[in-house]
């Protein structure tokens, strides 16, 4: 039989009309757009469990309680602990995404441990008269600061020295009716902030801030002063100055300063935060025993102030970055370090930090990956022991500041966190907050070993309420003076930190939404002149970097608002003024 | 067994947003993003560039100090009700508006980019992927299994967490409820709200803290006279913050200049 | 010299056409133009749209307004067509050839925009495949690709009558039969384009969530939707003038009677003043009723600058009124000066209107907490864009070179001198 040309066209033709009716065609084609949707390059989320794993935050004092969503032991979802008695909850934006901080760019991940080891030993050596040993830490109150306190106190010349700040004493924000903030963010980041939403309702909040922070925004009063009038204004309220003076330094009005002096006495109990030229009334502040240490442990080292270290003395210092604290100046430091080769280590999980001024920087695990204790915060009536236990393995050749400074100073330690944990369970006062559970009971009614294993699945110990502890006043930090004025720089600096390195996610509140002050920007009224997200150089008489400017209609002209870049902070002072110039 | 006629209970999900207690600290954006795997900002992105599901906005009254008021608006999707704009002018029906939740629904993987629902949409509450999503090394193990990622040229916007709504389906399946009744949870800004600000739930369930305060005279919706019935509702005791919400004040070079 | 001659024999008998190498000279620029824009295109294809200045808050773009003016613009292929084969204007013969291809230009190369303006141009067939019959956009993406056919089957005609390509029998009897469905296809034409024109207005009109462009009107057709048709139909015959005077003008010869451009100048103006009255008639009951409806007051829109109420005024006035009133006054229309610019002003016109409605509508605030904001095309957008006119003035090069555009060319060029003295008798009456 022959087929011809034709048969064999008709039978084509046949078959292409007949595969359409088939569902070949129209597979192919809906699958097109599978392929268009999962391109290589987009990752996908892993597998696995899902599991409930419980732990605290160590970012701050605060502590929060963290229950951690985890995809096999990868925690991929953090939120709070509803029901824990003092964080209530709560989670900032800083906390909710700590899982990320492992994953930072800019993480340190290697350094050299044995360099650094050898160098602190020959520098501890060769440590002359009026020379000293210094390890600086920027979270105190930890058990790793009793070590730090231990190892100082082993050396003939050690010196313990944190940044001020008195964890003896607690601010009861129940028995306040009145609290008058001088510049402190008491509704954004201060304190533990679950307990300061409960407690808002029962205080009227004064705040008093050279510029439209957070806290001035949702605050019952919010008084516009002059930057580095704050002092003036205290002396004013305390009756230690004229109320004339202070007008005039803060731009307020006579009868407004009046009026304020008149609320305070008739709506107390008044908190004072933010200056020690005014005290705090009835039981607002009072003094608080601190969790139970082991005996051993007293032969410590006491708190010094940077400030009070005699200028060019340091031969050695250690610097604790691995927890976040308050950033000091470098220029504050710098000043007391010996002048000829002094050894500067500094343990920082971010190069962010010291580790741009140090000479060794050793990588440290960040929370979520290492097991710290996490001091009491300020607001918080009774002392607590809370552990961040650990959700992830940290990277390989970390280094363990605690046991690092301890061998240094030739200190023997164990497991100090046990240690503690086991000095408190002896001590059987106070209460143990479990997570899984959302269940309290008294710490005597639990074995050290249970305690410990609790500690360390997500709980908080706090202390018994001490009826009978005295009443205390809050030291505040060295006052700041009115910055004089200077020609080629105008602009008055306010401070107000952001909690730094975070999670790159927090681009959302930063450069997408400019909801918060970015730390490589400053903010300018918009009257500056500049464009909103114009890239300028911040400089002041200790230097210059650069920044980017966000307009805020919330800071007044003639003051530049800075956040917590420790780049920028390294050019700030007391009273200290800028220039903002475009690039 | 029994006939075909399973009445679905339909529930209109919806949230109530207390202005008078957001202080704009960001930590529902921050846990929007989180739990939608929503990659963190390209180098070049911008405020106008970004991908906020949910965005906190400075509002204030135009007055200069003393008499300057401040609050924070948390905006996102409204899942408009009547006449929903997106759903309609989307050639692809990529949008849609699912009856038994009353959710506004956008499938990524049906979207051209052609971001004609961004026009449309009056709240601002649709964002476009202008470049493909980026983790730093090792972060994209964070991503939270129950939600894609979506690749650049597809828009995207809050669902109320559809995800969490899944899952909570598939709680409330694997415990024999009744498939016809709506389930309970959570979104997760309103989970994360530290103040308490966000409150969520089924609108027309009566006896819900959303419903009831929905119907309260101090709340109110944004732009409510375009009548699209958006299922979100402000509360606020300030009367210049009600005035907020109704349309924009002309050019008086006051004009907000923060987000 | 071989070259030059095969070039010529491709030529239409009896035109003239400047030498090859003179040609290149013209086409060479216009070839690097379109490379460059080509590479523009790709980095938008490849990188993605952050290439471009548009962003969350500013949707649609310089490429979006431009491709509803081009759009528009080309609306002279269908409404000539419409005019000649339908109202029987035996004129407008002369033009429609250069009509339609002006129209391929126009919708080929706005189909090449919206293809690199979209963010997964692979996913360009779900709105065949999954159509929602509410949007406007779906009707436009039907009636564009089904009306870019049609104009591709219209020029396929031009194509075939060229010189050599004739010889070509089955050529020669395909195009003779296509020829017999020409009415058809101009009838199609008009349909699709009625709808098209008129939805790209749509798109517009029923945005409720954007007082400044929301219209009332007929059933699901707001307002814009019959605007945009008159004003496609009103300019589009203003746009042919145009481009026949231009050609005419680069290539040194006369095409068409100046009767012919005067016709269509009258056809303009006609529209033109309808659509005026119409569009006025429009903003004052947008003005007084259908904005205030949703809270904003239309007074509003034009308190930011720069889009003040000089925007609304020189819309409707300066680019609507003078130039109908112009078309329409015959003494004008008989000096080339007055009718070529009432052309031009009719299609910044349009083009203004375009504008107003995606950019204008686009940078007004919303929310009283929005901002108004403002937008620079990056070059990446312009340069895709200009590839578009580079490869609108390459295929019309070609096409004027090898095809016969204007079938009064040839006797146009034999009573040459006499036309010359009739010119100048109309040019001084």
């Amino acid at each position: 039989m022959n087929t011809t040309r034709r048969e064999v066209l008709m039978f084509a033709g046949g078959s292409a009309v007949g595969v359409l009716f088939t569902p070949a065609p129209w597979r192919l084609i809906t699958d097109s757009a599978l392929w268009s949707e999962n391109w290589p390059g987009i990752p996908a989320p892993g597998h696995g469990e899902i599991r409930t794993r419980y732990t605290n935050c160590s970012l701050c004092t605060a502590g929060c309680a963290v229950r951690a969503r985890c995809v096999g032991d990868q925690p991929v979802q953090l939120s709070g602990v509803s029901g824990h008695p003092l964080t209530h909850g709560a989670l900032c934006p800083f906390g909710l995404a700590g899982h990320h901080l492992p994953y930072l760019p800019s993480r340190v991940k290697q350094g050299p441990a044995k360099e650094a080891a050898d160098a602190v030993a020959n520098g501890i050596a060769k440590c002359g008269a009026g020379e000293c040993v210094a390890t600086l830490d920027l979270q105190p109150a930890r058990t790793a600061s009793w070590t730090y306190r231990r190892a100082m106190a082993a050396l003939k010349n050690g010196r313990y020295v944190a940044p001020s700040g008195d964890s003896s004493v607690a601010v009861d924000l129940s028995q306040a009716r009145t609290v008058l903030s001088f510049g402190v963010p008491v509704l954004d980041g201060w304190g533990t902030p679950g307990n300061v939403n409960t407690a808002r309702g029962g205080f009227r909040l004064i705040q008093i801030e050279a510029v439209e922070s957070r806290t001035a925004t949702m605050a019952d009063q919010w008084l516009r002063i002059r930057p580095g009038s704050e002092d003036a204004l205290a002396q004013a309220l305390a009756g230690t100055a004229p109320i004339a003076t202070a007008a005039d330094a803060t731009g307020l009005a006579t009868s407004e300063i009046v009026a304020l002096i008149a609320q305070l006495e008739h709506d107390g109990p008044t908190l004072v935060l933010g200056s020690s030229r005014l005290a705090s009334s009835g039981r607002t502040v009072i003094a608080r025993r601190e969790a139970p240490v082991p005996a051993e442990w007293q032969k410590a080292a006491p708190v010094t102030a940077l400030a009070s270290l005699p200028d060019r003395s340091v031969r050695v210092l250690l610097i604790d970055e691995s927890a976040q604290g308050e950033y000091l100046p470098w220029h504050t430091i710098e000043k007391k370090l010996v002048s000829d080769n002094p050894v500067i280590v500094a343990f920082a999980w971010s190069r962010e930090g010291y580790a741009r001024h140090a000479n060794f920087v050793l990588p440290v695990g960040v929370y979520p990956e290492v097991a710290g204790d996490i001091p009491s915060a300020i607001d918080s009536v009774a002392a607590t022991f809370r552990i961040a236990a650990p959700l992830v393995s940290p990277p390989a050749d970390m280094v363990k500041p605690e046991q690092f400074v301890a061998a240094a100073a030739g200190l023997a330690t164990g497991d100090t966190l046990r240690e503690r944990a086991d000095a408190i369970h002896k001590a059987a006062r106070g209460s143990l907050f479990t997570y899984a559970d959302a269940k309290s009971q008294a710490l005597k009614d639990v074995t050290a070993d249970a305690f410990w294993k609790a500690l360390n699945a997500g709980a908080c110990w706090i202390d018994a309420p001490d009826d009978k502890a005295p009443v205390a006043q809050l030291a505040a930090a060295g006052t700041e003076s009115r910055p004089a004025e200077q020609a080629d720089l105008p602009l008055a600096v306010v401070v107000s930190r952001e909690l730094t390195p975070g999670s790159p996610i927090l681009s959302k509140l930063y450069q997408e939404s400019n909801l918060r002050l970015a730390p490589n920007r400053v903010a300018l009224n918009p009257a500056c002149g500049l464009e909103d997200g114009a890239q300028a150089v911040f400089e002041t008489l200790l230097g210059k970097c650069h920044v980017g400017v966000t307009l805020d209609a919330g800071v007044p002209a003639g003051v530049v608002q800075v956040s917590g870049s420790p780049a920028v902070l390294d050019l700030c002072a007391a009273g200290v003024r800028a220039k903002v110039v475009r690039v | 067994m029994t006939s075909a006629n399973k009445q679905i209970r339909a529930a209109r999900y919806g949230m109530t947003i207390d202005v008078d207690r957001c202080n704009g600290c960001g930590a529902c954006m921050v846990a929007c993003s989180v739990e939608n795997n929503v990659p963190p900002a390209h180098e070049g992105a911008t405020d106008r560039k970004g991908l906020t599901w949910i965005r906190v906005y400075k509002v204030d009254n135009g007055e200069e100090y003393p008499n300057r008021r401040t609050a924070f608006v948390p905006v996102m999707c409204q899942h408009c009700g009547n006449e929903t704009p997106c759903v309609h002018v989307c050639p692809q029906q990529a949008v849609d508006v699912d009856p038994s939740t009353g959710v506004v629904g956008e499938m990524p993987q049906r979207c051209l980019g052609c971001r004609y629902c961004m026009a449309a949409c009056p709240y601002h509450a649709r964002y476009f992927n202008w470049w493909d999503p980026a983790w730093p090394a090792g972060m994209e193990k964070t991503l939270n299994p129950g939600v894609t990622p979506r690749m650049r040229g597809v828009v995207e916007k809050c669902n109320l967490c559809h995800g969490r709504w899944h899952a909570a389906k598939e709680r409330a399946a694997a415990e024999g409820k009744p498939d016809t009744e709506p389930v309970d949870y959570l979104p997760a800004c309103a989970e994360a709200c530290p103040t308490g600000a966000i409150h969520f739930g089924d609108l027309n369930d009566s006896a819900s803290a959303a419903a009831k305060e929905a119907a309260e005279p101090e709340s109110f919706r944004l732009l409510e006279k375009l009548n699209t019935q958006p299922k979100i509702y402000y509360r606020s005791k300030k009367e210049w913050v009600r005035e907020i919400a109704a349309a924009p004040r002309p050019g008086t070079g006051k004009e907000n200049t923060r987000g | 010299m071989a070259s030059q001659s095969m070039d010529r024999q491709f030529i239409t008998r009896g035109l003239t056409r400047c030498s090859g190498s003179k040609f290149l000279w013209w086409i060479s620029p216009w070839i690097a133009l379109l490379l460059f824009g080509l590479y523009a295109a790709a980095l938008c294809l490849i990188k993605g749209l952050n290439q471009t200045n548009m962003d969350n808050r500013f949707a649609f773009g310089l490429w979006i307004f431009l491709d509803l003016t081009v759009i528009a613009l080309g609306a002279g292929a269908f409404f000539t067509g419409f005019l000649l084969y339908i109202l029987k204007l035996d004129e407008l013969r002369s033009v429609i050839n250069s009509a339609v291809v002006i129209g391929l230009v126009c919708y080929s190369g706005a189909m090449c925009v919206l293809a690199v303006d979209v963010g997964q141009p692979l996913r360009a067939w779900f709105t065949f495949w999954y159509p929602n019959v509410h949007s406007m956009l779906t009707e436009v993406t039907f009636c564009i690709s089904c009306y870019l056919t049609v104009l591709a089957i219209e020029y396929v005609p031009i194509v075939l009558r060229n010189r050599k390509l004739r010889q070509v029998p089955s050529f020669l009897v395909f195009e003779f039969e296509l020829h017999k469905l020409i009415y058809v296809l101009a009838g199609v034409g008009t349909f699709l384009s009625f709808f098209h024109q008129g939805s790209l207005g749509g798109l517009y009109g029923v945005l409720r969530g954007r007082p400044f462009a929301f219209r009332e009107g007929l059933a699901v057709w707001p307002s814009t939707f019959f605007l945009f048709i008159l004003s496609a139909a009103a300019v589009g015959p203003s746009f042919i003038l145009l481009t026949t005077w231009l050609v005419e003008k680069l290539s040194h010869k006369r095409l068409v009677r100046p009767e012919v451009l005067q016709l269509l100048g009258r056809i303009s103006g006609s529209l033109l003043a309808v659509y005026v009255l119409a569009k006025s008639i429009d903003t004052l009951v947008w003005i007084n009723r259908t904005s205030p409806e949703t809270g904003f007051q239309a007074w509003q829109y034009y308190s930011w600058k720069p889009f003040g109420s000089w925007i609304l005024v020189a819309e409707i006035g300066l680019f609507g009124l003078v130039p109908a009133l112009i078309l329409l006054a015959p003494k004008l229309r008989r000096r080339t000066g007055w009718l070529v610019s009432g052309a031009v002003l009719a299609c910044l016109g349009v083009a203004l209107n375009r504008f107003v409605l995606t950019v204008q509508t686009l940078a007004l605030p919303t929310l009283s907490f929005d901002r108004f904001l403002s937008y620079t095309p990056s070059w990446q957008e312009t340069g895709t864009f200009l590839a578009v006119v580079a490869y609108g003035v390459l295929v019309y090069s070609f096409s004027f070179r090898y095809f016969q555009l204007f079938p009064q060319e040839r006797e146009l060029k034999i009573a040459a001198p006499q036309m010359e003295e009739e010119r100048e008798l109309v040019g001084r009456s």
